[in-house]
């Protein structure tokens, strides 16, 4: 996929010196910068919906993931949800159910819910490890290389896999995260061994707070193959990663992880605002190779299911007229709190940081 | 948490307070008019004298900090009001900022009862609360804060909020509140005109990107601010650039939370914040010790130089990086009822303002 589009070159990448600064001068000048960029990211939409097959007519599609040559379900479940059910036999049952439904993308990550998430999803995949694309993340928030290799080790340990599929730098949500990933003897460094070793296949990072932040990382030109981030109808028009993140990964082959499709809470459904059904196909009608699902339920499984199995992209007109609907509803942030307030931001990585819990702020 | 508004008629009654703990602390802003370079002037270098500066390319000048207006309405009385501005006043001090939605238009009131007689001396502000709505509705809150304030002219007027997304292009719509700013410069009720807001550079950068020709524009400036969401070096530049005067405000970060929990003093906060290419820095200023040490302050002051300002960036940079010490960025709770309401977004019934208005019935939504 990644290889066949062609999109202009977003000119902040050049701006290695001050990103932050250039960029976001350039969003507000910009009426004009955000729709062109928009229009990159629609027309990229447009061109990914072709790489878009079927194995058959009502199995979940599935898509390039950037240019690794691997093909993910466009619905992945997400783990931190999956360490949320009420025992290891709902879990098990849960992954089955989708595997066996066609999905093939897992997220995970080493500090959810201490580490059952991985835990559960590791005795859920025996014998059905090499059906699925296996990803977990790394949770250094700024420490070592070898915290990240022991960290790994735990990982590959609790998912009873010899390598991961994908590996992330999780929560890349503070200013100065890029500085310290990058830093000698960082997490980067972690990556390149754990390559090395054959432990990973791929290499990305995550974060659900701000765009200024993602382009930092990127703007260090490390060959991430998959950068996770918020993607969803309210942040078209609100700190938006669809307008200033993803043409940069489309120019650049990387990867789109997409996920808070419904807002991070559901609450924007749950206020009528719009459909899951509307929210989910906007999110996978963006040039993403999957939508990462936060699921906790066969209900919500099914829902979600059956949703991938019918999908259409949506129209470009489609998308700009839900986009329109929630602008004035999410001008505030109320519907993407992970972006307008501490609220989301993990207790690990808080501590890491020395801040105060979240807890302590005022949300 | 946040859950609907109630739809019913009398939610225009909420009272209004701004915003406890955002505007709690301190507005503060440290101007430094230089059209040019923004560096300090001689004027700066301690006289002994409160600094004046100019406003941007206004041929006026403002002394170099100024008291906040909504501090004014934490004191206890009317009479402890007029102490303070008197006193402000003796001082050297000449910028008032003040708030139309203010404490329910208290603060307006108290300003206006103590400047009797001392209209003259002083450079008086004050803000336009119709977040979105029409440019006839703010004529209607000029004329109230004209009255309150008993004056029959602003020297400065400014839109109060931009905070939200929507914001910029609510104000440029025709009908919006920027008629109301061409309309009350030409009956000589305000001399100049400009705009507020807390909560994210690119608003601010949209509002100026859209060319209206702003008198001032405020906004927060200290050392957590530099490194984070950073006004101080994506909205300051661009408006000297443009040769309108920078207004700072929240030196100490909103609260003094970083000054209580030992990160910098006070003086450095308020040092770095005048030391900025800003006309004036305002200060919430809710007791006499306050102003007296604000005013010690302004009376010593020598700009930093930038080797010192790099020190307290750099002190104050790794604790920044969460926005833990610039709460108005990074929580809805400094967004005040009365801000979200005219934009149809839910309110948190946990917030005090919003208790507050909950258990009152009383507000300032519309001019009565």
């Amino acid at each position: 996929m990644g290889a066949a589009i062609v999109a202009p070159r977003p000119p902040h990448v050049d701006d290695v010196e001050d990103p932050g600064r250039r960029r976001f001068l350039q969003a507000g000048l910009g009426a004009g910068a955000i729709a062109a960029a928009g229009s990159v990211a629609r027309a990229a939409a447009d061109t990914g919906s072709l790489d878009m097959t079927r194995t058959a007519p009502d199995a979940i599609p599935m898509k390039p993931l950037g240019r690794t040559g691997e093909r993910v379900s466009i619905l992945g479940l997400g783990g931190y949800h999956l360490g949320t059910v009420a025992s290891v036999t709902e879990a098990i049952r849960l992954v089955h159910e989708a595997v066996d439904a066609g999905v093939t993308f897992f997220d995970n990550a080493w500090e959810y819910n201490g580490g059952r998430s991985e835990e559960w999803l590791g005795q859920a995949l025996q014998g059905r490890r090499d059906k699925v694309f296996l990803m977990t993340k790394v949770c250094t928030h700024g420490r070592d290389r070898k915290t990240a290799m022991r960290q790994l080790e735990e990982s590959l340990s609790r998912l009873r896999t010899d390598h991961l599929d994908l590996w992330q730098i999780h929560e890349v949500i503070y200013e100065n995260d890029p500085d310290l990933h990058f830093a000698k003897g960082g997490v980067i460094q972690a990556l390149d061994e754990a390559k090395k070793q054959g432990k990973i296949r791929f290499v990305g990072f995550t974060g659900h707070k701000s765009p200024a932040i993602h382009l930092k990382m990127l703007a260090h030109d490390y060959p991430f193959d998959s950068v996770q981030m918020p993607l969803n109808c309210f942040d078209g028009t609100y700190r938006s990663f669809e307008q200033l993140v993803l043409p940069d990964l489309e120019w650049r082959g990387i990867a789109a992880l997409g996920m808070k499709s419904l807002g991070g809470d559901g609450q924007p459904i749950l206020h009528g605002v719009v459909t899951a059904e509307e929210a989910l196909r906007y999110a996978m009608s963006l040039p993403v190779a999957t939508t990462i699902s936060g699921i906790d339920s066969l209900a919500v499984l099914r829902q979600n299911v059956a949703i991938a199995r019918g999908f259409t992209p949506m129209t470009a007109e489609d998308m700009q007229l839900l986009r329109a609907r929630c602008a004035p509803f999410a001008a505030d942030g109320h519907l993407e709190l992970f972006k307008s307030t501490k609220r989301y931001d993990g207790g690990v990585g808080r501590e890491q940081h020395g801040y105060p819990p979240s807890a302590e702020m005022p949300l | 948490m946040i859950i609907d508004a109630p739809p019913d008629p009398s939610r225009r009654d909420f009272m209004k307070t701004v915003g406890v703990l955002g505007a709690a602390v301190g507005l503060s802003a440290g101007a430094r008019a230089s059209s040019a370079s923004g560096a300090p002037t001689a004027a700066d270098t301690a006289s002994g004298e409160i600094p004046r500066r100019p406003l941007g390319r206004s041929g006026v000048e403002v002394s170099a900090i100024g008291v906040g207006g909504h501090h004014l309405g934490d004191l206890s009385t009317v009479d402890d009001a007029i102490r303070l501005v008197h006193e402000a006043v003796d001082s050297g001090i000449t910028f008032f900022d003040n708030c139309w939605e203010y404490y329910n238009g208290k603060t307006e009131n108290w300003l206006g009862r103590a400047l009797r007689g001392r209209r003259d001396k002083v450079f008086l502000m004050t803000k336009v609360c119709t977040h979105g709505r029409s440019g006839r509705l703010a004529m209607q809150m000029l004329e109230q804060s004209l009255r309150r304030l008993g004056t029959d002219h602003l020297d400065l007027w400014q839109i109060h909020g931009i905070v939200y997304d929507n914001d910029p292009e609510l104000a440029y719509a025709a009908g919006g509140v920027l008629e109301a700013f061409d309309q009350a410069k030409a009956q000589g009720k305000t001399r100049f005109v400009g705009f507020t807001g807390h909560k994210d550079p690119a608003f601010h950068l949209k509002m100026l990107a859209l060319e209206y020709p702003f008198d001032t524009v405020q906004m927060p400036l200290n050392p957590f601010d530099a490194g984070f969401h950073s006004f101080e070096k994506q909205v300051l530049p661009e408006v000297n650039r443009r040769g309108m005067a920078a207004l700072g405000m929240k030196s100490m970060g909103g609260t003094a939370w970083a000054v209580k929990n030992g990160v910098v003093t006070a003086e450095e906060l308020l040092r770095y914040a005048m030391s900025l290419p800003v006309a004036v820095t305002i200060c919430g200023m809710d007791s006499l010790d306050v102003l007296h040490q604000n005013v010690r302050i302004a009376r010593g002051f020598a700009p930093m130089t930038a080797g010192e300002m790099d020190d307290v960036r750099a002190r104050c940079a790794a604790t920044a990086a969460d926005g833990r010490y610039e709460p108005y960025k990074v929580s809805l709770r400094y967004d005040n009822p009365i801000t979200r309401l005219p934009h149809g977004f839910p309110l948190d019934p946990t917030q005090r303002e919003v208790k507050a208005m909950l258990a009152k019935g009383t507000g300032t939504w519309e001019p009565r």
